[in-house]
């Protein structure tokens, strides 16, 4: 509106369209910036509100579950509606439920931390690799082909990822790879779990690496962004000083940008707990079995939140959807508290970041 | 006639009417609803009542029904115990017979299979790993059994064909699946191999890629697994008689269980002692509340429900496509009755 008067104000056009007074108020007020404050404080608060609103609107939701299902929810495995189609209406503490319910999450909480926990052990390394050697290896043309590849890969709807998973890259590693790795493995503490029935590609292992494919592209741009800003000089420093390339980049080069990388990969593990579509679709939604092995099928609070709903709507006491939504906070914590700590983790690893005058 | 109650056309108020609810019922409600719109519409061609439509699944649709953001609600499944005690004003009401059957993925086998529940519930459960079982051969004497391994397939979203199958499991042979694990969700026993897939669609998929799958899936779904080459189980009836999902065999089920269709429709129909018919069919339900806060609204609905189970049972015009069986005609009367109670 301002723009308008002004431009109209030198045509000499008598007939401006805002009054006189109210258009000079109007451009005393842009110039003085009260509307961009304005504009602004409220653009600032909306997402806290956001936020707020979520998390009460959910814990009201599940506040009747938090009571009933209790510490049962963090320990039990099992999540039934109730006894059957035909189960009857019970009231325990006066929250109504169907008879013979039980909601446990364990599977579902266990699922999504490992499967998280497995994209990060396999896409970190990974994506830090490639985004050293997108700046510090690849000539230019190269690297910046790959750059926008990888920009590419991350605009990949999730769905498509997830098909990929389930139809090709499930079946692939359970007919070739992992009935290779579930015979040879030996019968030791921690790769026991990679023995055992290979699975048939939906499960822990294929929704850890198809969510691994998803983070990468997260992890290893905002890697490549930070690496970029590392000054020539210290890097120059180090070689001087005879130490190779892979020296370099672990002494000097990635303790440089740490704390932005600490913030990379948890920007990754927020979209890993998250990820929804393309896990239901590859692992096999178990509700109710802790995953033996790394091929065995699992689920995941999102999945379960995603695939169960339906059924939740068929219970007439409501009860499974306040359980959901029980499932529901219960992610949010656990991404708030992701964050929360890898906060806390960018401080302290911050203040002592740069190697400058440490003694590289 | 109770039925001469019933509008016969929409009223000449343009309204919508919505719809929203189980994936298997929404391709009939869809060629429904354009014929519908088609029929009664100004000179211009404008209906007069536009009816959308949506497939969203069976619990939904109950939900949404019950708490009136959508005007029908679709449902394979009939209202639980603790939906009616719940929701009082909502009504069950048969528009179609449906049916499922039991697909296998075994290239060498060209006979179809005869199973039974015992079977099937072993197969589930884990306790049968390979096809070549003694308990399979039991059943198919004379038709050799590849040896190898047995995948059961099951739906990883909540849904009303898991509820029919796991009914029918249990009505068969409840010591080898319990009453507690029937239902929309259910319980899979942990069986090494097992595959979840989402929707029939996920299931015809699953299953052709998956040789030595076994799975149970919509009959809408007929033409798509006999293209992709899948085998279609004969099963055991409550009669003790190895019958194949036709329109036969679910006609004579669904004739012989319309003196036990209570006036609420909400019957299962699972393993009847019926001989000739095949074991595992279902009404499709428009789960509808008797009271609406739009009285015109409610006058097109019962409208559109009446028409869909007089005109729209044709099956070669509206049934056929989805393999659908029209209401006999003892259901048809019932569920007029029950159309005639939407109110405002």
């Amino acid at each position: 509106m301002a723009a308008i008067a002004r431009s109209t104000g030198p045509d000499g056009g008598a007939g401006a369209p805002l009054p006189r007074r109210a258009g000079a108020a109007l451009r005393m007020a842009v110039r003085r910036g009260d509307i961009l404050r304005w504009l602004g404080g409220i653009g600032a608060v909306i997402p806290l509100l956001a936020l707020g609103f979520i998390l009460v609107a959910l814990l009201i939701e599940a506040i009747p579950a938090f009571r009933l299902n209790g510490l049962g929810f963090f320990d039990k495995s099992i999540w039934q509606l109730g006894a059957g189609y035909n189960s009857t209406i019970v009231s325990t503490d006066g929250v109504k439920h169907l008879s013979g319910s039980s909601f446990g999450a364990v599977p579902e909480i266990v699922g999504t931390l490992i499967s998280s926990a497995i994209a990060l052990i396999v896409g970190v390394p990974i994506s830090i690799g490639a985004a050293l050697a997108i700046v510090e290896r690849l000539p230019r043309r190269v690297a910046n082909g790959v750059g926008i590849f990888l920009e590419l890969l991350a605009g990949i709807p999730s769905v498509i990822v997830g098909l990929w998973g389930a139809l090709t890259f499930g079946p692939f590693i359970a007919r070739d790879i992992t009935p290779v790795i579930a015979r040879n493995m030996p019968d030791v503490p921690v790769l026991n779990y990679f023995r055992g029935s290979p699975g048939n590609g939906e499960g822990l292992l294929t929704s850890g690496l198809v969510l691994a494919v998803m983070i990468i592209p997260i992890v290893a741009a905002t890697s490549r962004d930070l690496i970029r800003q590392v000054p020539i000089l210290p890097r120059e420093g180090a070689i001087a000083l005879g130490m190779s390339d892979a020296q370099t980049a672990r002494k000097v080069t990635l303790p440089w940008v740490s704390s932005g990388i600490v913030g990379a990969v948890v920007l990754g593990l927020g979209r890993a707990l998250g990820e929804t579509m393309a896990v239901a679709m590859c692992c096999g939604v178990a509700l109710n079995a802790v995953p033996g092995n790394i091929y065995a099928t699992m689920t995941t609070i999102s999945a379960t939140i995603l695939t169960q709903l339906d059924s939740a709507f068929t219970d007439g006491t409501g009860f499974a959807v306040k359980s959901i939504a029980e499932l529901a906070f219960v992610l949010m914590v656990i991404t708030l508290a992701v964050n929360v700590a890898a906060r806390l983790l960018v401080k302290r690893v911050s203040g002592t970041a740069l190697p400058v005058g440490r003694g590289v | 006639m109770v039925g001469a109650a019933l509008p016969t056309s929409p009223s000449k108020t343009p309204e919508t009417v919505t719809e929203t609810g189980s994936t298997l019922l929404y391709p009939l409600m869809g060629t429904w609803t354009e014929a519908y719109q088609k029929a009664f519409a100004t000179s211009a061609g404008a209906p007069y009542v536009t009816i959308e439509t949506g497939g969203t699944g069976s619990g939904t649709g109950i939900s949404d029904a019950a708490n009136g953001t959508v005007d029908i609600g679709a449902s394979d499944a009939y209202l639980s115990s603790s939906d009616m005690a719940s929701y009082p004003n909502l009504m069950n009401i048969a528009v179609a017979i449906s049916a499922q059957q039991i697909n296998y993925n075994l290239p060498t086998v060209k006979k179809p299979l005869k199973l039974d529940g015992t079977v099937l519930a072993e197969m589930y459960s884990g306790k049968i790993t390979k096809w070549n079982d003694p308990a399979i051969a039991a059943l198919n004497p004379g038709v050799s059994l590849p040896a190898i391994p047995v995948v059961p397939l099951h739906r990883a979203d909540g849904s009303g064909d898991t509820f029919l199958f796991t009914s029918y499991l249990n009505a068969q042979d409840s010591s080898a699946w319990s009453s507690s694990n029937v239902g929309t969700t259910v319980n899979w026993p942990s069986v090494s191999g097992a595959l979840a897939e989402e929707g029939n669609g996920g299931m015809v998929s699953g299953c052709a890629a998956t040789k030595g799958c076994i799975a149970y899936i919509g009959i809408s779904y007929e033409s798509k697994t006999q293209a992709a080459g899948l085998g279609q189980a004969v099963l055991k009836n409550g009669a003790g008689q190895f019958e194949a999902p036709t329109s036969a065999t679910i006609s004579a089920e669904a004739s012989a269980l319309t003196g036990k269709t209570p006036a609420s429709e909400t019957l299962s129909m699972i393993d009847a002692n019926v001989s000739g018919g095949y074991p595992i069919i279902n009404y499709e339900y428009a789960i509808v509340s008797k009271k609406q806060t739009n009285g015109t609204v409610a006058e097109d609905m019962r409208a559109f429900l009446y028409w869909a189970v007089h005109t729209g049972q044709s099956g070669t015009d509206y049934l056929d496509a989805v393999n659908f069986e029209p209401l006999p005609a003892a259901v048809v009367t019932l569920t007029d009755n029950q159309i005639a109670k939407i109110g405002s």
